[in-house]
């Protein structure tokens, strides 16, 4: 009974006190990090919060002459977990600016709230196109990516460097992947490509050899996806020998840096795409990588959502400074003329729709050091989110999905 | 009787207090809570009166949801006929899935009920051109009245006040009807309940039928409380988490998934305030009370009431002391 009466006495001032209208009305300005820092997504978020905790430091000056708060909320990598967050940013915390949410569907989740809210968003790595597309709000941009970004340049790349015609493309079935493969298509085929075969599998897929099996054939394959998916095919395609017939490309984070180990020699010489390499030898790079490790330990490499959250913690602190204060309109009119011409990744500014206008790098795999590490052997510089296409007419096409665009290159949908 | 107007009146006046004392995040947070003590009381009605733990309760949210968000903002479709026709079709669904489970106990049927809730999460991901996949289907909007939008917090909190508490008087009043009890009396000794000439199939098809019915009804005010439909809700920790709640408040009892559920929620929305680690002290929370209160928090409670009063009719499920 005794216990009975202390969890109820708990829950109820629990209730009270997660209720508590905290509103403080100070000149205080408070940026709101999300990110899914438990579960099964946590990698990401924990980058994204070890880029932010680097920024934080390194800002601190400025910081603290604006009277600038930073608060971390865990996503749990879940949409509705995620709009809960937010919700308790703004109603509960007083929070001024949100930086993240980090992965794809939380991301739409989290532009869904902001356009009824109106609160200034910095998206960082989350990368489905529409919320810079087709779903744009004003008071939402993005410090990342879209999935098809890379692929503009890798498609280019492979049709136009390597002499690739045919490609089979194998890949987790779910829209990241689609818009990957929708930005290699409308760049490979233009550029002298012959024709993509995609296959899709279920996420989750560890046996890969029916699919091996029955592998078609063409110049190369491209394995579009990631983790602990694509270090199975990695692992199962060097086992059935397929690598002596045809060289493995791979999507953008294919080759990330924490699968490398695994994937050991085999993997030297593997080629992807993508706005970020941890091989980058610029200067700034090199002082972020080094901070970096500095402060998380030598260990902790900086991928993608590290600097993602890093630079979009820098833009957020600009546009309040540039704003004079936490005042929305003003600091989401900042935000949409960001500038970094001093990023880690290499410089970039925001195009009319809120999405970087960036480098993107074609990395191989080497060994440094003796680590293996993505190291670029090629610039493509002011890739947009629409590659060389015209915005109006990107949008008014169709959205990228299993098998759209065509995979045939003499469909009259390239012409 | 006394006692238990006076419990529903005081629960009514909390109910109408909290948008009006509280700030807009606790109403948000109230709104959720009601909304998976729907999802819950969906559970809890198979549990609690058949012993039937399903993993498929929150796939008729899903369902629900996911007929929303397509017939409204694929197709067009004005907003009080597309919560009809979702309702409708979460009916059907639970029928077709009614008709398929109804003679499994026990295990088969926990793992029948996961093996449709998975397929249903599948095909929520992977049929993009209807689903919009694992990008899911945003917009998701409940129109304005004169001047009056649905959407505000405390309009929405109205509404599924309303709904909510009207669907737990509707299933109080189902408890002590015959039909509840003999949903108790199949439990119990579902060979007695045959012996007897009662249809225990039918009896047992009905409840699983007005289950989904509920939880489609979550799945209403799930939608337009998210404003985008994606396949998370239907993952398996979502029909888990539901799970946890009714177990934690005690699904044997009417009221006690609401209250799991309230403190579920606000556990998770205190706990993550101070640390990373909240689901270390939400999983010890669970474990000591799971531990000490096998029965639910609910049932403690009652134990207690009871001992100071008359015992209640029957609204509270049988007393057969130690049971497993």
């Amino acid at each position: 009974m005794k216990y009975a009466k202390s969890l109820m006495l708990g829950s109820v001032s629990a209730l009270t006190l997660a209720s508590g209208a905290q509103l403080q009305a100070d000149d205080t300005i408070r940026i709101g990090v999300v990110g899914p820092t438990t579960g099964v997504f946590s990698f990401f978020g924990e980058q994204q919060r070890m880029g932010v905790e680097l920024a934080m430091e390194q800002l601190s000056d400025r910081l603290d002459e604006r009277n600038i708060e930073v608060e971390f909320y865990d996503s749990q990598g879940d949409a509705e977990t995620t709009v809960d967050r937010l919700r308790a940013m703004e109603s509960r915390d007083d929070v001024d600016l949100v930086i993240g949410p980090v992965l794809g569907g939380t991301g739409l989740a989290g532009l869904e709230w902001a356009q009824g809210s109106g609160m200034p968003m910095v998206i960082s790595y989350s990368a489905p196109e529409d919320i810079t597309m087709r779903n744009r709000v004003e008071n939402v941009v993005r410090a990342g990516w879209t999935g098809a970004q890379p692929m503009f340049a890798f498609g280019r790349y492979v049709a136009e460097e390597l002499g690739h015609k045919r490609i089979v493309m194998v890949g987790q079935d779910y829209s990241f992947p689609y818009n990957q493969a929708g930005g290699f298509l409308k760049t490979f085929c233009r550029a002298g490509g012959e024709s993509v075969e995609r296959i899709w599998h279920p996420t989750g897929t560890s046996d890969y050899s029916s699919i091996l099996a029955t592998l078609p054939e063409g110049d190369a394959v491209l394995y579009n996806g990631a983790g602990s998916d694509g270090l199975a095919f990695f692992q199962q395609y060097h086992d059935f020998g397929l690598d002596a017939r045809m060289p493995l490309l791979g999507g953008s984070n294919f080759f990330a840096v924490g699968d490398l180990p695994e994937m050991g020699e085999a993997a030297l010489g593997g080629l992807s795409a993508l706005q970020y390499a941890e091989g980058l030898e610029n200067d700034n790079f090199v002082a972020f990588r080094d901070a970096f490790r500095e402060m998380h330990g030598d260990d902790t490499m900086p991928l993608a959502p590290a600097e993602h959250g890093y630079v979009a913690f820098e833009m957020a602190v600009k546009a309040i400074e540039s704003a004079d204060g936490a005042e929305r309109k003003a600091v989401i009119a900042a935000l949409r003329e960001s500038e970094m011409p001093d990023a880690p990744r290499g410089p970039f500014h925001l195009d009319d729709y809120g999405n970087p206008v960036q480098n993107i790098y074609i990395n191989e795999v080497q060994e440094v050091d003796g680590r293996l590490v993505n190291v670029p052997i090629e610039t493509y510089s002011d890739v947009s989110q629409f590659g060389p296409f015209d915005p109006e007419e990107y949008l008014a096409g169709e959205p990228d999905s299993r098998d759209f665009p065509p995979g045939d290159c003499s469909d009259p949908y390239y012409d | 009787m006394k006692r238990e107007r006076l419990l529903i009146l005081a629960v009514l006046a909390a109910l109408v207090a909290w948008p009006l004392l509280m700030g807009d995040y606790a109403v948000a947070q109230a709104n959720r809570a009601m909304i998976y003590a729907l999802a819950a009381l969906s559970f809890s009605l198979l549990a609690g009166r058949l012993g039937w733990f399903s993993l498929c309760q929150t796939t008729f949210a899903g369902i629900s949801g996911y007929t929303i968000a397509i017939l409204g903002v694929r197709f067009g479709l004005p907003f009080p006929l597309v919560v009809m026709l979702a309702l409708l079709f979460t009916t059907l669904s639970a029928v077709v899935f009614g008709l398929l489970t109804v003679r499994s106990r026990q295990v088969s049927f926990l793992m029948l009920t996961l093996a449709l809730g998975q397929m249903v999460w599948a095909l929520s991901f992977q049929w993009v051109d209807v689903t919009g996949g694992y990008n899911g289907i945003a917009g998701v909007r409940l129109p304005t009245y004169g001047g009056l939008d649905l959407n505000d917090t405390r309009v929405f909190y109205a509404l599924v006040a309303v709904t909510t508490l009207a669907v737990f008087l509707a299933v109080w009043r189902l408890y002590r009807s015959p039909f509840g009890l003999l949903l108790l009396g199949i439990q119990e000794n579902e060979q007695r309940m045959r012996a007897l000439g009662h249809p225990v199939y039918l009896a047992r098809f009905v409840a699983f039928v007005l289950a989904g019915t509920i939880s489609g009804v979550a799945g209403v005010f799930l939608v337009y409380d998210m404003g985008i439909m994606s396949p998370s809700p239907l993952g398996l920790g979502h029909a888990v988490w539901v799970l946890t709640a009714a177990v934690l408040g005690g699904y044997r009892s009417l009221w006690g998934p609401a209250l799991g559920v309230a403190i579920l929620i606000a556990l998770e929305s205190l706990v993550a305030q101070y640390t990373d680690r909240h689901m270390m002290v939400i999983g010890l929370v669970l474990l000591l009370s799971i531990l000490l209160m096998p029965r639910g928090l609910a049932d403690v409670l009652e134990q207690r009431f009871k001992r100071k009063s008359k015992p209640l009719a029957s609204v509270t499920t049988t007393n057969r002391g130690d049971e497993s």
